[in-house]
């Protein structure tokens, strides 16, 4: 390029020339149809080293003839500009990696090729980059995977590819869960919807068949429009962390069980000795021809008969370690079946029931079976505490509500209340105020049970006054839960199918 | 003619109370119960018995604590008082450790729950005699 003509060009062009071929952020070199190198900026010395009367092989890539497949001889042909990624050597002897951009240098259109320009920039740092990012997606220990918007997986990590298989172009929900359909509260729609991070515990399960508890992180990337495009899964495997979660729960269940165990002696003799005194009396009344002694002693042999029957069964639903099945129920339902059970056995001893329904709590996954033994529980003892009162006017309420993202039960009464005494000692084993009629397990089972939903109970409690117990669970709780015991039969299904 | 001994039998459990009632009754005992250890401490006051029957395990007051105060009360510290409990004698039931106050001396008797009704019957007579012996070479100043 270096012609006489450049003399004469104007100042602007002058500065094109020398100016920008200095200042572009490239290496810049023009060649010719010989691979000689005719002209390149300081940059381009800089990076490959000196270049005058070489070839251009030569210098990038320390050769001793031209490169096989040189994209600089297809433009000197078809007269079209070409980028590739290419790897040579620098002026240190260092590896190098850039990317070029060959230009058809020409008098006019039509005419031949005389020159290229080539212009190059270093990609070392964005190679390395590339790279360390590459090792960061295969190898971090958390199932990672992109997702489009038909929810396809096309890409996915080693991690994700040995837990789960190679899944490339398959649905995330059939591969994550073997579902056919897309998840209820599907995190990653969301995340398409609104382009936000969400976060949920979710339940899948293993190309071997065994369940994977993970917390899922949906985040969006890269956008078409108003679109988000397509969704990055990150998730962190705690099945581990869940089974040891499970073993602390075993362990103190039967760690209880052993109290109670021990606990349970002191009920069972005091209904051996009502059983004996009524036998004793029952031989009294028989010896003496004496009904009244006769009839007192049977009603001491039926009572006892059915304390046994009752502790047994307390007993043995609390001793029960069975997890939560949970359906989806209205716990308003379930609430009006307890006061259908309970409302005669109130108005029998002047207490009235009644319920107090939030119609915002709607369906939510629990195990009927269980919540019902729990309100069961704090209804009777509500009706019991009534019952001991001074109070005339007894009146037990049973509530529900859905607030701050939990689904509550409060029983309530005016009854007699707890000192401070008893409050302390209300959940545990065997501890009872009601003398021979309790078994001191109702409070423990119903923890029991709030526990293994993942709830949580609390009692207030002012002596003289009355007694308000709560039980509520967390819907996210639940919402995993539930999903846990639809993973479970969905494993236990193929199972089956196997077999 | 000997005039008809006084028993007080303390304990929640309904069905005790009538059991041990009708075992004392056909030794020839006069009963009165009560149900909590405040009634319990209220009749000894009032009926003065020849023997108290206790349980230990009560909802409201452990028997214990009326035992203290029968144990540390003037008029009422020589009655004899006999435990009646679902506590194993031995060694769970370390009554030391329970009552933790060195100057109360240990109760008459323990029956663990359910009773020997054989057993407790005597042991309750033999108790109630040694007291009345007691009391009555105390009056006539024989040691």
């Amino acid at each position: 390029m270096s012609t006489t003509s450049e003399t004469k060009t104007p100042a602007l062009e002058d500065w094109m020339y020398r100016g920008l071929f200095q200042q572009v952020p490239f290496n810049v070199a023009i060649i010719d149809q010989d691979y000689n190198i005719v002209n390149a900026n300081d940059n381009f010395t800089e990076y490959f080293g000196p270049w005058r009367g070489k070839k251009c092989y030569r210098v990038y890539k320390k050769l001793s003839q031209p490169c096989l497949g040189c994209n600089a001889r297809l433009t000197f042909e078809d007269g079209q500009p070409r980028v590739s990624d290419e790897s040579g050597v620098d002026q240190h002897g260092q590896e190098a990696h850039y990317v070029v951009h060959i230009a058809p240098l020409r008098k006019r259109k039509g005419a031949s090729v005389k020159y290229i320009v080539e212009m190059s920039r270093d990609i070392v740092e964005t190679k390395n980059w590339q790279m360390e990012y590459q090792l960061l997606f295969e190898r971090v220990p958390c199932y990672i995977t992109v997702i489009d918007r038909n929810y396809k997986i096309i890409r996915a990590n080693e991690n994700f590819r040995r837990t789960f298989g190679d899944v490339l172009g398959r649905q995330c929900f059939e591969v994550y869960k073997k579902r056919r359909t897309k998840c209820p509260n599907c995190p990653a729609a969301r995340t398409f919807r609104d382009g936000q991070v969400h976060r949920s515990q979710q339940v899948g399960i293993k190309k071997g068949g065994d369940k994977a508890n993970y917390v899922l992180t949906t985040s969006p990337l890269g956008r078409q429009g108003d679109d988000v495009a397509h969704v990055i899964e990150m998730s962190m495997d705690i099945t581990d962390v869940k089974k040891l979660q499970k073993e602390v729960i075993e362990a103190e269940r039967l760690s209880a069980v052993g109290q109670t165990v021990a606990g349970l002696a002191h009920s069972i003799k005091n209904i051996l000795m009502g059983l004996e005194g009524g036998m004793y009396i029952m031989g009294r009344g028989l010896q003496r021809n004496d009904r009244e002694k006769l009839t007192q002693g049977w009603d001491m042999l039926e009572r006892n008969f059915n304390k046994t029957t009752s502790l047994v069964r307390d007993f043995l639903s609390f001793a029960k370690g069975r997890m939560p099945e949970l359906e989806m129920v209205k716990p308003n339902a379930l609430v009006e079946e307890i006061i259908d059970l309970y409302q005669a056995i109130a108005a029998e001893v002047g207490v009235t029931l009644t319920a107090d329904l939030d119609p915002k709590v709607g369906t939510v996954p629990l195990d009927p079976k269980g919540i019902h033994t729990c309100l069961t529980n704090l209804v009777s003892n509500a009706i019991d505490a009534c019952e001991m009162s001074d109070n005339r006017q007894g009146e037990v309420t049973i509530a529900t509500s859905a607030k701050k993202g939990a689904v509550s039960f409060t029983v309530t009464d005016n009854g007699t209340g707890m000192d401070s005494d008893i409050k302390r000692k209300v959940f545990t084993t065997f501890f009872t105020t009601k003398g021979g009629k309790g078994t001191g397990l109702g409070l423990l089972t119903t923890r029991r049970i709030v526990k293994e939903h993942g709830g949580h109970i609390t009692v207030r409690s002012i002596s003289g006054q009355g007694t308000r117990f709560r039980i509520s669970f967390p819907k996210s709780r639940l919402t995993t839960l539930y999903d846990e015991n639809k993973a479970e039969q969905v494993l236990k299904q193929q199972v089956k199918e196997r077999s | 003619m000997s005039q008809k001994k006084h028993v007080l039998i303390v304990d929640d459990e309904p069905d005790v109370v009538a059991y041990l009632g009708a075992v004392l009754e056909t030794c020839g005992f006069v009963t009165h119960t009560a149900q909590d250890t405040e009634s319990g401490f209220r009749l000894a006051g009032e009926v003065h018995p020849d023997l108290i029957c206790l349980d230990i395990m009560m909802p409201k007051e452990s028997g214990l604590s009326l035992y203290r105060r029968l144990r540390t009360d003037d008029g009422l510290a020589d009655i004899p008082v006999v435990i009646i409990s679902g506590i194993e004698n031995e060694p769970e039931f370390d009554f030391r450790q329970l009552v933790s106050d060195s100057s109360i001396p240990p109760p008459d008797a323990f029956f663990e729950k359910p009773i020997d009704v054989t057993l407790f019957g005597r042991e309750i007579l033999r108790i109630v005699d040694n007291r009345r012996s007691a009391t009555a070479r105390r009056k006539s100043g024989t040691p």
